[in-house]
């Protein structure tokens, strides 16, 4: 399958009122297929990308495209391809599971015979199928981390952005959310995502980025990026060279 | 295809549904909080009317019944003007889910727009209710036709629109200036402050300007106020002719003028919504903790100071607990400057009431200010998605309440006492009856705090959507106020009767007396609902 570019970002700057730069001139590529990783330090900038690549955050300089459409100036286009999933998913606690669900779906016009599918399909994967008729607030950290993930995959994105998606999820469906990234890629699917578990990065990616105080410090094809050490020893490495 | 502003607008309503969360809620408890939460709903509503329909069975026996569509209209206005000029920035700015909405195809102001349209239907009822009671009063005593029935509803669904519309305007003005602050909060709610001190002045200015005047004469005549009122807002004038007279442009100005408004506005809020949250939510971490000596604090020190941070982190809660605060401070000061005995003669109308008759509602009408918003800073609802650290601190619940309920008195006994003395001292009154003003000033604070409290645990409800919620709009708040604020009033109409008859000393030691009993019941009762529930919290 020919590689099409999804997530480009050229030059992408933030800067805080306080005159302080949260990312500065980032810039990456992330293909169809790819299974990007980045990493970095708390406070290194990666939830602030993160956000402005979603649509959540202005940004000072620079350009951010998905799918070719800029997320600056056709942001509808651009939402209407991405799923994102933050650190700590803020649902709506007072609906049902499936409600929150059907919302999403009904937000991206997914007809009825496709959403009970998709809906079933993962829920049953996440195994939650059963508490969907429960209230938000009646789910463990764990249970609404699911269903976020259920709520992007429900749209079949063209991109997914996620930010620390493997914090409270129980070890099979850290299992199985690996194995729908993987099947999800070879479909051309690509997917973006933040993390501080290296190990995981490191075998679940074909590309990495690691950025410091808002830079970007090393970024490629894991093996180029990596070489013959871990990727936990480069991070380390670089981290301390840089300071 | 469904549109996606109803979409969002239907899922927002859906969230914070209180029918929804009982039909689909597992917890005993919690089905019961909801209940009662509904019993109480229904309660104040039915009390609305009741006062709606008696203040036209009032101007129905004054023969003055034409003024009740102008009234209505005005009511509805200014209570929703002042209302969602302080829920503006949480509703509209600064709620939880922003990144969840921003990052689905939603355009920034389909967000902000279905956000002003939930604040909207959600305190529709109310605005509804009124004007529904307005209705019924104005059936009984003008006999209108039968189309001015269908047709007074229906237009008072777009009564408080305009108003809330401008609210909104300002609230974004407001929040647009101070999100290039780093002291948001501060900033914020020194505008808001300003906004509405400003907007008293404007009020007696417009009063003053338009009807040339004088105040009491005002006073006197209802029927001129309202209809010059009407002047000077235009909606209420073209509600009135609607109903009264069938005006056709009426109706078409008041629906027209409200739709075109909202678009104007939210394609004007949407163009910098996402740049003014942005700002608003991202700020560069401060690196320059130096850590030195650290103090120590009792543990019901440390709590009240939690509080404190608390309310300044927010500026709903602050605004909320404050303004009152702000508003006693300023009539403090005033009545160095006012001469009290002609607004004793205008306010009562002439009528053979010296001052010292009225010593014993100093207190009470400071109270009013102060006294008013006593379930902020004490709800344990407003912990939210923070409850769990309390809960998992060895704390007892009467530590924490005690904790709460002391910095509720920091927040309030200071203010009554500056106010009271204030107006003691420009009143003249005797040494003996200032003294025992404070002393009731204190007692009404520790009343109000206790039984704020109670208010607080008793409906209880940590699972907001929107701190709003708690603050403005819980079954706490309306449980605590209306009484509150109807008892206060009846307070004053007793204590300026009887101040005709008997020493005034001897009425604000009754007053004393009774409110320390209150006070001491209402304490007794946090105490016990503490210990129901055992020593931690549950």
């Amino acid at each position: 399958m020919e590689k099409q570019p999804i997530l480009r970002i050229q030059g992408y700057t933030k800067v805080y009122g306080e005159g302080k730069k949260a990312a500065d001139n980032v810039t990456l590529t992330v293909e169809s297929g790819d299974i990007y990783g980045f990493i970095g330090h708390n406070g290194a900038g990666k939830s602030t990308t993160i956000r402005a690549v979603v649509g959540v955050l202005d940004f000072t300089e620079g350009e951010i495209f998905i799918d070719g459409h800029s997320v600056k100036k056709e942001p509808m286009e651009c939402k209407q391809v991405t799923a994102y999933i933050p650190d700590n998913p803020d649902l709506y606690e007072n609906l049902t599971g499936i409600q929150y669900l059907n919302f999403i779906a009904d937000v991206f016009r997914i007809d009825e015979k496709k959403r009970e599918s998709n809906i079933k399909e993962y829920a049953d994967k996440f195994e939650i199928t059963e508490a969907l008729g429960n209230l938000i607030s009646s789910y463990s950290h764990g249970m609404k981390q699911k269903l976020a993930i259920i709520s992007a995959l429900i749209h079949e994105p063209k991109l997914m952005v996620l930010d620390e998606p493997f914090v409270g999820l129980d070890p099979k469906a850290a299992f199985i959310l690996k194995q729908i990234m993987h099947e999800k890629c070879e479909k051309g699917m690509a997917v973006f995502f933040s993390t501080h578990v290296l190990d995981v990065a490191e075998k679940l990616c074909n590309k990495v980025a690691i950025i410091k105080q808002g830079k970007i410090i090393d970024s490629g094809a894991m093996g180029d990026v990596v070489g013959n050490q871990s990727l936990e020893e480069v991070f380390l490495e670089v981290q301390d060279e840089e300071s | 295809m469904k549109n996606r502003s109803w979409i969002l607008l239907k899922n927002l309503l859906l969230s914070t549904s209180q029918l929804n969360q009982y039909r689909h809620a597992n917890d005993k408890k919690k089905r019961g909080r909801i209940i009662g939460n509904m019993i109480a709903y229904v309660l104040m509503f039915l009390f609305l009317l009741l006062y709606g329909v008696g203040a036209c069975i009032g101007y129905g026996k004054l023969g003055q019944i034409d003024i009740v569509p102008v009234t209505c209209a005005l009511t509805i206005a200014l209570i929703a003007f002042v209302l969602t000029l302080f829920k503006t920035n949480g509703y509209l700015f600064r709620f939880k889910e922003y990144d969840m909405l921003m990052s689905l195809p939603f355009e920034a102001k389909t967000v902000a727009g279905c956000k002003f349209l939930y604040m909207y239907v959600k305190s529709m009822g109310w605005y509804v209710g009124l004007s529904l009671s307005m209705l019924i009063g104005y059936g009984i005593y003008a006999k209108p036709k039968l189309i001015v029935y269908p047709l007074w509803i229906l237009l008072s669904l777009f009564l408080p629109v305009i108003p809330m519309l401008l609210a909104s305007l300002l609230g974004f003005l407001i929040t647009k200036i101070s999100a290039g602050f780093r002291k948001t909060n501060i900033v914020q709610m020194v505008l808001i402050f300003a906004v509405t001190l400003s907007l008293f002045f404007v009020r007696f200015l417009v009063e003053d300007i338009v009807k040339k005047d004088k105040l009491d004469d005002i006073l006197m005549s209802a029927k001129d106020t309202m209809n010059n009122l009407a002047d000077v807002y235009p909606p209420a004038a073209w509600f009135s002719d609607a109903v009264r007279d069938f005006s056709v442009s009426g109706i078409l100005l008041l629906v027209g003028i409200t739709v075109v408004c909202f678009e104007v506005l939210f394609l004007l809020v949407g163009r910098s919504y996402r740049e003014i949250n942005s700002k608003l939510e991202s700020h560069a971490v401060q690196k320059s903790f130096r850590m030195d000596a650290q103090k120590k604090r009792s543990v019901v020190s440390a709590i009240a100071f939690k509080e404190f941070k608390r309310m300044t982190g927010s500026t709903t809660y602050m605004t909320n607990a404050c303004f009152g605060q702000v508003l006693v401070v300023i009539m403090g000061v005033a009545a160095f400057f006012v001469d009290l005995d002609k607004v004793i003669g205008i306010v009562m109308k002439n009528a053979p009431i010296t001052k010292e008759m009225l010593y014993p509602s100093i207190t009470l009408i400071v109270y009013f200010m102060v006294g008013m918003v006593a379930t902020t800073a004490i709800t344990p609802s407003l912990e939210g998605k923070n409850y769990w650290i309390i809960q998992s601190l060895p704390i007892d619940k009467k530590t924490l309440y005690k904790g709460k309920m002391l910095f509720n008195l920091y927040l309030t006994i200071p203010f009554m006492l500056f106010a009271t003395l204030c107006i003691c001292i420009s009143a003249k009154a005797p040494v003996l009856t200032t003294v025992l003003s404070l002393l009731l000033g204190v007692v009404l604070c520790l009343f109000s705090t206790c039984f704020g409290c109670v208010c607080g645990i008793k409906h209880i409800k940590p699972e907001w959507e929107n701190e709003i919620e708690v603050i403005k709009q819980s079954a706490a708040v309306a449980i605590y106020l209306l009484p509150n604020m109807f008892a206060g009033m009846a307070l004053i109409v007793i204590s300026v009767f009887l101040g005709t008859k008997i020493d005034q000393n001897l009425i604000i030691g009754a007053m004393i007396l009774l409110v320390s009993a209150l006070a001491a019941l209402a304490y007794g009762k946090v105490m016990r609902l503490c210990r129901a529930e055992g020593t931690r919290l549950g």
